[in-house]
């Protein structure tokens, strides 16, 4: 039971964006994925989410090969994310930016859709109540009926954890989810990740910010030029000497 | 009031059938869609009611859900080669398929009559019935826009792959707004053979395909009511400017430019827009700003 990227590669061109790249998220854990601009770390999460083609090495989802999966597929195989260029609906409200998430989990038919039958209300009127729920989660609810791109960055980074968690993953990749936030918004972020953590769901973190990484994983892969150049605890990490090269420079 | 009415019958009776024709090419707008080809759907529609009509002698109330059934099959058909293309290469594909259409109509001369059209269609089709139609489509669409097919509709337009990310799938709801746009244009192409006695070839052309489309941009693609009033506009419009003579498409024309640039996303959702800004009026409100924030 683990989300697994053995051995993936990618190039585009001549720019390899992705060498041999293999990683383990478990549920319930935090992994961290840092990495300086350009290391290939949203490539990445691009080629297990099935928007960017793998060329070689495999994904798999608890067991399930997802590698040659759509976008829809690896969503439906329970890999949820969050996009580092918050990605959200901008012409519709937080609260229907949220129930876009929960839409796979209504039950109503086609039909009752289409004639407007009671059971397809009361789906629409539960999925608000859950999406309400989960924007309290995020502490966006005195927000839940603005329009999605009035909001702060920070806001809209809530927004779209808040989308994300609500289809309810076994894994979500968060790529640079508190960029743009100030301290005590990382803050309750990080109480936030543990949270979604305790409840089973394995989390790939991207971020650049090492203090909130620091906090929040045990373990961390380092990415540069497409290869993972070191893994371990945040301890290992700092005391790496291919780390310390490739931040400062060599 | 009632002669009122008389007068402008079939005036009104030309609003219903173009607001048939809007709502089909509004709900593939909505669904991020780039497809024209309900005219071209219209055209199969009214020709299947024409024949079916003329040679088997069947009224429209057997025509009309019989050329929806036909348009609701054409749609799903167009789906499969256009779920590969988007924006403009959609646009250009169905433009493709509406003129196929036309050809196909001039030249089946034994079943079309070709250039001379059909004629002596039975006229079954009263202003009650088109309202009825209307309404009936009108329902269906407010009551998908109210679940969650409408979100998702709404998603796809916005969004695709940030919707495909949520597990919803693209080419399930594309296909869909394919066959509910065809099924649209079909019922209300029957509907359109069964109310003017004649059709011909070029009726479906360039000129329907411009107003269907305009009355959408015109009105709105989110909100039901935006093809309507769209229709509405671009039907009564040239009616009312008749003292401007040639010049009434020149007032199309400065219509629509005038729309595109002050409300960009259609009377009807434009307006909406602005209520619900007054209704937050203490909110930061950017119009569509945040890929400025985007890095
Ligand atoms: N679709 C693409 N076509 C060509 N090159 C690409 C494509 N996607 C990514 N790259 C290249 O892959 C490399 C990795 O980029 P990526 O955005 O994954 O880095 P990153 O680690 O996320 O950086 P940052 O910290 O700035 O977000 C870059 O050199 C980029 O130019
Ligand atoms: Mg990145």
């Amino acid at each position: 039971m683990s989300l697994t990227v053995s051995g993936v590669s990618r190039s585009f061109g001549g720019v390899e964006a992705a060498q041999d790249v293999s990683l383990q998220v478990d549920p319930g854990r935090i992994v961290g994925l840092i990495g300086p601009n350009g290391a290939g770390k949203t490539t990445l999460v691009n080629l297990i989410t099935g928007v960017l083609r793998i060329d070689r090495g495999t994904v798999s989802v608890d067991g399930e090969d997802v590698t040659a999966k759509t976008i829809v597929g690896v969503a439906r195989a329970g890999v949820s994310r969050t996009f580092q260029n918050v990605r959200l609906l901008t012409d519709s409200t937080v609260l229907e930016n949220v129930t876009l998430g929960l839409a796979q989990q209504e039950h109503s038919s086609f039909l009752d859709c289409m004639l407007g039958l009671p059971a397809a209300q009361r789906d629409r009127r539960a999925v608000r109540d859950k999406a309400m729920q989960i924007l309290a989660d995020v502490g966006m609810v005195e927000y839940a009926h603005r329009i999605a791109s009035g909001l702060a960055y920070g806001h809209q980074r809530r927004v779209e954890i808040a989308r994300a968690i609500a289809v309810k993953p076994k894994y979500i990749l968060l790529d640079e989810p508190v960029a743009g936030m100030n301290d005590v918004e990382a803050g309750e972020m990080i109480q936030l990740f543990k949270s979604f953590a305790e409840r089973g769901i394995g989390i790939l973190l991207i971020e650049h910010n090492m203090r909130f990484v620091n906090a929040l994983c045990e373990q961390i892969y380092v990415l540069n030029t497409g290869r993972i150049i070191a893994d371990g605890t945040p301890a290992e990490i700092s005391q790496s000497p291919d780390v310390i090269a490739a931040y400062l420079g060599t | 009031m009632i002669n009122f009415f008389y007068a402008y019958q079939p005036l009104i009776d030309f609003f219903l059938l173009n607001a048939g024709f809007a709502l089909s090419q509004y709900i593939v707008l909505r669904a991020g869609v780039f497809s024209i080809a309900t005219v071209g759907i219209v055209s199969i529609g009214a020709y299947s009611a024409a024949i079916v009509m003329k040679s088997l002698g069947l009224s429209i109330w057997i025509a009309a859900p019989f050329s929806a059934l036909v348009g609701l099959a054409v749609g799903l058909l167009l789906s499969v080669p256009l779920a590969r293309l988007r924006g403009p290469y959609q646009a250009i594909a169905t433009l493709a398929f509406v003129q196929i259409v036309a050809a196909v109509a001039l030249y089946a001369e034994p079943l079309t009559g070709g250039a001379l059209g059909m004629n002596d269609i039975p006229k079954q089709v009263s202003t009650l019935g088109l309202v009825f139609a209307l309404a009936f489509v009108l329902y269906i669409l407010g009551s998908l826009s109210r679940s969650r097919i409408g979100a998702i509709f709404d998603a796809l337009r916005q969004d695709e792959a940030v919707a495909g990310s949520l597990g919803i799938s693209i080419s399930f709801h594309h296909a869909l707004a394919f066959a509910l746009s065809g099924a649209i244009a079909g019922l209300f192409g029957a509907l359109q053979a069964g109310y003017i006695y004649s059709i011909e070839p070029h009726q479906y052309g360039f000129v329907m395909l411009t107003m269907t489309l305009a009355a959408v941009i015109l009105g709105g693609r989110r909100s039901i009511w935006g093809p309507v009033v769209g229709a509405a506009i671009m039907t009564f419009l040239p009616e009312i400017a008749r003292p401007l003579a040639e010049n009434r498409l020149l007032l199309n024309g400065l219509l629509l430019v005038v729309v595109i640039i002050f409300l960009p996303r259609g009377v009807v959702d434009g307006l909406i827009a602005l209520v619900r800004r007054r209704r937050t009026s203490a909110v930061t409100w950017p119009a569509e700003s945040s890929k400025e924030v985007r890095t």
